[in-house]
């Protein structure tokens, strides 16, 4: 495997996590470079969203659902101590899921939600948030004369981007993607990739996805999950001409039995 | 061998590829074997069956180019299955201009039917097995993933450049010490030329094999000194 470089903004070491009896994660090793995208794909049930949401404890909300064995550090920090406040780890780890979830409110409160609850009242801060947010998200020039508008009112991928918006405006380290464009048509998908290339200089970013195009056009680094093991993490270009592993192959190939 | 693909059809198309790619270079090397023929044994009529046959072998190498550019269109396809249609699309190339060298050797087999016969053109026979024999060993690298047998390739292949540098120097000689067959030694010169050719093709198919199976590039000699753990 290529050289990773020194002090990841994730490191996940011998990491067992269970749902309850079921073991769903067996003794993951992985390092998440900072401010690369890093592609998660492997067959459905392969815990490849289940390490994704370990990132930012998302599975503490599952009942029986635990970390077992070994430990996730995030810039240093073991997220699991007791010091560690899952809501500010959420807040430094922003997600966006597989369908677009925008709040039935505004354009402008779907942005401004996460800074208000965090504390900020000034009118004048959540504006410039709010702009700086959205135009990280390239969604201001489309929706700029229409903050007030429901976010409903958008089309799927300008909600999902609209998603990421809200994402950003905590400024959050990470940013997890869980299959952020599955709902989405090509244009809007290509829209979307667009920016999660551009988000890499300010963030690092982690993305689940079953299109494997999709995470050769975007991604610098690819683990290959299968049946709970992470089977092969390389660069992209290499998993994609010529992985080591013959189970990388045959999923990547179609020959998966 | 690598399990059957989820899609039949896209097992059916690879399968395609390979077999066009297989009856390309049988094609090829058939025309290469009749064109030194109908040089030794003066036969015209074979010469010339080997210059139209020549447009077949284009049409296989068009026919391959679309197979293999409808694949990467439907398929998208990655790791093995993209370097089996990458290598495949190259090796027809490699392939096409063998059969030119064909045709050149037949159109030059043509002009020694027309006067008296010269012994030298039997030093031709072992320069053309060397060559073959590179050529065969190169499909069977590709036909049977021999990524050792392909890259054997380029130090056999210095063999047949010293066979065409004495065969030259030999018939640059006799042009001097003999009257009236200049043009016929030339032509000679010229068929072996051919030959070393196909040899140099035969070596990049067999770099192509190598790719193919271990995703090397033996490129090159800078690439070729690297270790290749083959």
């Amino acid at each position: 495997m290529s050289e990773l470089p020194n002090n990841p903004a994730i490191e996940v070491r011998d990491v067992d996590f269970s749902y309850g009896k079921s073991i769903a994660l067996k003794n993951i090793n992985l390092s998440v470079a900072r401010n690369e995208i890093t592609a998660f794909i492997g067959p459905s049930g392969c815990g490849k969203s289940t390490l994704l949401r370990c990132f930012n404890r998302m599975n503490d909300f599952i009942p029986g659902a635990r970390v077992s064995k070994g430990g996730i550090w995030i810039e240093g920090t073991e997220i699991h101590g007791p010091d560690v406040d899952g809501v500010e780890l959420r807040r430094r780890i922003g997600m966006v899921f597989q369908k677009s979830n925008p709040f039935p409110r505004s354009i402008y409160e779907n942005v401004s939600y996460g800074p208000r609850i965090l504390g900020e009242k000034n009118k004048e801060v959540l504006d410039a948030i709010v702009e700086k947010s959205l135009r990280g998200a390239a969604l201001w020039d489309e929706v700029k004369d229409r903050l007030s508008g429901s976010a409903y009112g958008l089309s799927g991928g300008q909600q999902q981007r609209l998603c990421i918006a809200r994402t950003i405006a905590v400024d959050p380290a990470i940013i997890l993607m869980d299959e952020p464009c599955s709902a989405l048509d090509p244009i809007a998908t290509a829209r979307v990739e667009e920016l999660i290339l551009e988000l890499k200089k300010n963030y690092t970013i982690v993305i689940v996805t079953h299109n494997m195009q999709q995470a050769t056009r975007v991604s610098d680094r690819t683990a290959f999950f299968y049946l709970g093991e992470l089977v092969e993490y390389d660069e992209t270009g290499i998993i994609f001409s010529n992985p080591t592993q013959k189970r990388t192959e045959d999923y990547i190939t179609g020959r998966f039995g | 061998m690598h399990s059957p693909h989820i899609l039949r059809d896209y097992d059916q198309a690879i399968g395609a590829l390979r077999a066009e790619v297989l009856a390309m270079a049988a094609h090829a090397r058939h025309n290469l074997e009749r064109a030194i023929r109908a040089l030794l044994e003066r036969n015209a009529e074979l010469a010339n069956a080997v210059i139209a046959d020549d447009d077949e072998v284009d049409e296989r190498e068009r026919s391959i180019d679309k197979l293999g550019m409808d694949i990467l269109v439907r398929f998208h396809p990655v790791a093995t299955d993209l370097r089996l249609v990458v290598s495949s699309m190259k090796i027809s190339m490699n392939l096409e201009r063998i059969s030119d060298h064909a045709t050149n050797i037949a159109k030059r087999a043509k002009k020694f039917t027309d006067c008296r016969e010269l012994t030298e053109v039997n030093l031709i026979e072992p320069i053309y097995t060397l060559a073959d024999q590179l050529l065969r060993d190169a499909i069977s690298a590709y036909s049977d993933r021999d990524a050792k047998l392909g890259a054997s390739l380029h130090a056999r292949d210095k063999d047949l450049d010293r066979m065409h540098m004495d065969a030259t120097d030999t018939f640059g000689q006799r042009i001097e010490q003999t009257e009236g067959r200049s043009a016929d030694y030339l032509h000679l010169i010229l068929i072996v030329r051919s030959l070393e050719r196909v040899g140099d093709l035969a070596t990049n198919i067999g770099e192509d094999a190598v790719f193919l199976e271990v995703a090397r590039d033996l490129r090159h000699a800078s690439n070729r000194e690297v270790d290749t753990g083959i």
